[in-house]
C-alpha cells in the first residue's frame, strides 16, 4: 500500500514536471513532511509527523501567472484519478484509492467561500488564509531528476501552529499542534534556532501571539524561550 | 494519539464512502459494450457487443471513424482500471470500518 502510493505520488510529480507546470506548485499538508526527510536526514525524524493522509495538497502561489495550458484531471485520468466536486460550491478534487488531489491559492482581503477558477489547468482551488506565508520561503528538494517545491519548515510549522488554534474538531488542532512541534524541534537539533527566530518575528503582530498562544497552550517553555530572546 | 488516528481513519472512511460512489458513476458513464471486428473480404466491419438484460447483443455498427475506435478502445480501459479500483476502495472501507469499530487499542 505504502509502496503504491508513494509510486502514484512519484508518477503525479514526474507528469506535472513534464507538463512543465511543477514548478508553478509548492507541495504542503502531509506529503510535504514526507519529502522533508532529506532536508531532516542529519537529525532524527519524528514519528507522528509522519503520519500521512491520502491528500496531496497542491498550492499554487500565483494562479493567474501559469503560462502552461493543461488540463489537469485529463493529465491524471488514465491513472485512475475520478474528478470529484466537493461541497456546495464545487471544489474540484481528483480521488484515487491511494491519493487525494488538491488544490489550493492563498485568500486575498476578506476572502470567499467560492473557488478559485484556474481555467489554464482546468481546475479550480480553495482559497484559504496563511498561504501566503508557505509561498514566502520556500526550498527545493531533488526528487528524481527533478525539483519540488516545499514551504520551508519553518514556516510550514508555524503556519501549522496558527492553524491549529482555528479547528473546529479537537484531533485536527491536535494533529497539527504535534506535526507542528515536532518540526521545530527537528529544527532547533538542526541547529536552526536563529532562522526559527527569523521568520517568526517576519510574521504579523497577531500571528506571533497566535504562535505563543499555541506553544503556551503545548507548554513548550524551550521553543518560547527561543523564540521570545 | 489514539483520538488523532481515529480522526484521521474517520476521514479516510468518508473519502471512501465518497470516492465508491464516484466510481461507480463513472463506471455508468462510460459508453457500454465493446467493438467486435468481422473481416469480410478484405474489408473490416464493426459490431457492437452490449448485454441487454440477460442476452449478449450483437450491434452492427459497419465502418467506424477512428475517432469512435479510439473511444471504444479508451472506455474499455478505463472500465477495467475503475473496476479494480473500486474493488480496492471496498477492500479500504470495510478495512476502515472494522479498525473503528474496535477498542482503543488502534
Amino acid at each position: 500500500m505504502e509502496k503504491k502510493q508513494y509510486e502514484l505520488c512519484l508518477e503525479i510529480l514526474r507528469r506535472f514536471h513534464k507538463a512543465n507546470i511543477l514548478n508553478d506548485f509548492v507541495l504542503i499538508g502531509s506529503w510535504c513532511i514526507f519529502f522533508y526527510k532529506d532536508y531532516f536526514s542529519s537529525v532524527s525524524y519524528i514519528n507522528h509527523a509522519t503520519l500521512k493522509t491520502r491528500d496531496m495538497d497542491f498550492l499554487i502561489s500565483m494562479p493567474d501567472k501559469i503560462k502552461q495550458t493543461i488540463d489537469i484531471p485529463n493529465l491524471l485520468k488514465d491513472l485512475g484519478f475520478v474528478t470529484a466536486f466537493r461541497g456546495t460550491y464545487g471544489y474540484i478534487k481528483l480521488d484515487h484509492p491511494d491519493l487525494i488531489v488538491e488544490f489550493l491559492v492563498p485568500a486575498k482581503g476578506k476572502g470567499t467561500d467560492k473557488p478559485y477558477s484556474v481555467p489554464k489547468l482546468g481546475i479550480n482551488a480553495e482559497a484559504l488564509r496563511f498561504l501566503d506565508f508557505l509561498s514566502e520561503n520556500t526550498i527545493k528538494v531533488k526528487v528524481e531528476d527533478f525539483y519540488l517545491n516545499l514551504p520551508h519548515p519553518a514556516n510550514f510549522a508555524l503556519q501549522k501552529l496558527i492553524v491549529s488554534r482555528r479547528r473546529s474538531k479537537e484531533d485536527k488542532a491536535i494533529k497539527d499542534r504535534n506535526i507542528a512541534l515536532a518540526i521545530l524541534k527537528a529544527l532547533i537539533t538542526k541547529r536552526e534556532t536563529n532562522n526559527v527566530r527569523q521568520v517568526f518575528r517576519s510574521m504579523p503582530g497577531k500571528w506571533q501571539t497566535k504562535v505563543i498562544r499555541g506553544l503556551e497552550d503545548a507548554k513548550e517553555k524551550e521553543i518560547l524561550s527561543i523564540l521570545k530572546k | 494519539m489514539v483520538g488523532v488516528i481515529k480522526g484521521v481513519l474517520k476521514e479516510e472512511l468518508h473519502n471512501s464512502l465518497r470516492m465508491k460512489k464516484e466510481y461507480e458513476q463513472a463506471l455508468k458513464n462510460l459508453p457500454q459494450g465493446c467493438l467486435a471486428v468481422r473481416k469480410i473480404r478484405g474489408h473490416k466491419y464493426y459490431y457492437l457487443v452490449k448485454r441487454i438484460d440477460k442476452k449478449v447483443k450483437y450491434i452492427y455498427k459497419g465502418k467506424i471513424s477512428e475517432e469512435e475506435k479510439k473511444k471504444y478502445s479508451e472506455a474499455k480501459e478505463l472500465r477495467v482500471k475503475y473496476r479494480k479500483l473500486l474493488s480496492q476502495v471496498k477492500k479500504q472501507i470495510r478495512f476502515l470500518r472494522s479498525s473503528l469499530r474496535g477498542k482503543e487499542a488502534i
